[in-house]
């Protein structure tokens, strides 16, 4: 069931990366505001259809649900505000690069304590290598960028 | 000035894990789907509000827009989905670090082809490691 699970989202990280290109190429001619709201509004128009056929929960349960739980789609806008804000000082590839990190680091320590009633799975030798890794696949990914946006450079100035 | 910009991506970072955690827990209660459900209409309420008052783009393309570049939402869903979905089994580090992976590998598929409109950019070596690295990270960390 847990290989099943990291597949699928595995999948979920490849969809997010599709999703992110054509955002990319969508926002350069109708602007950022409009492409977020445009996702949010297909996906919700998506998901009703999804929901009224499928759905096996209790929608308005919603209402009854702890206001804590419901906070968190203001963290997926805070997300996105917070990198409209970093991206034009930083550049795009720093930006994603120390939000991954963020993303990680938390990762761990939330399934550390077993923050929001979550597994808990404590943050061992093992784990704090992984994170070693982790930051030794960022150093490549910084480095590997910034290789192939040199490139081109040179190839006008020879 | 840039020290705090890190800073910002780094918060922005760290607002995912504490939303995968949070909608795992709300999944439990009112349905996986209907968690997205209520990510996307509130998104699109809070989202729509920006739009109102600060959108200076131009809302008007998506008619003219190729269809294909429409389909961001659907493909968002699909992420969000996984996420409820995979966090109760595998908890938020591993279902991270799972997605980190899917990103990194598509992407640079995705930009070494230039495909959906992106610049093209080949895959060099570097690029290689940091996957191979990720993946120990996967190995390690499960």
């Amino acid at each position: 069931m847990g290989l099943f699970m990291i597949l699928f989202t595995l999948i979920g990280g490849i969809t997010l990366s599709a999703q992110s290109s054509i955002n990319g190429t969508f926002s350069r001619k109708a602007g950022t505001i409009e492409t977020t709201f445009l996702t949010f509004l297909t996906g919700t128009m998506f998901l009703t259809i999804f929901i009224l056929f499928f759905g096996r929960g209790n929608v308005l349960a919603l209402l009854e649900a702890p206001k804590w739980q419901l906070s968190a789609a203001l963290l997926g806008t805070m997300y996105l505000l917070l990198t409209v804000m970093a991206v034009p000082r930083i550049g795009v590839i720093a930006t994603n690069i120390a939000g991954i990190a963020g993303q990680l680091v938390v990762g761990v320590i939330i399934d550390h304590f077993g923050w929001f009633n979550s597994l808990i799975i404590e943050l061992d030798v093992k784990r704090a290598f992984a994170l070693v890794f982790m930051i030794i696949s960022l150093y490549f990914i910084y480095k590997g960028n910034k290789r192939s946006n040199e490139k081109p450079k040179h190839r006008i100035s020879k | 000035m840039r020290f705090i910009s890190y800073l910002l991506a780094l918060l922005a970072g760290t607002a995912l894990s504490f939303e995968g955690a949070i909608y795992a827990e709300l999944g439990k209660t009112i349905g996986q789907i209907e968690t997205s459900f209520y990510n996307f209409f509130m998104g699109s309420i809070i989202m729509g509000l920006l739009w109102l008052f600060f959108g200076k783009g131009k809302i008007s393309y998506t008619i003219e827009a190729p269809k294909w570049s429409l389909l961001g939402g659907v493909l968002g869903v699909v992420y969000l989905t996984s996420i409820v979905v995979s966090v109760p089994f595998v908890g938020v580090g591993i279902a991270m670090v799972a997605v980190i992976i899917g990103q990194l590998v598509m992407s640079m598929v995705i930009e070494h082809f230039g495909w959906l409109g992106s610049k093209k950019t080949r895959i060099n070596k570097e690029k290689i490691f940091a996957v191979i690295s990720m993946i120990v990270a996967l190995i390690l960390i499960n």
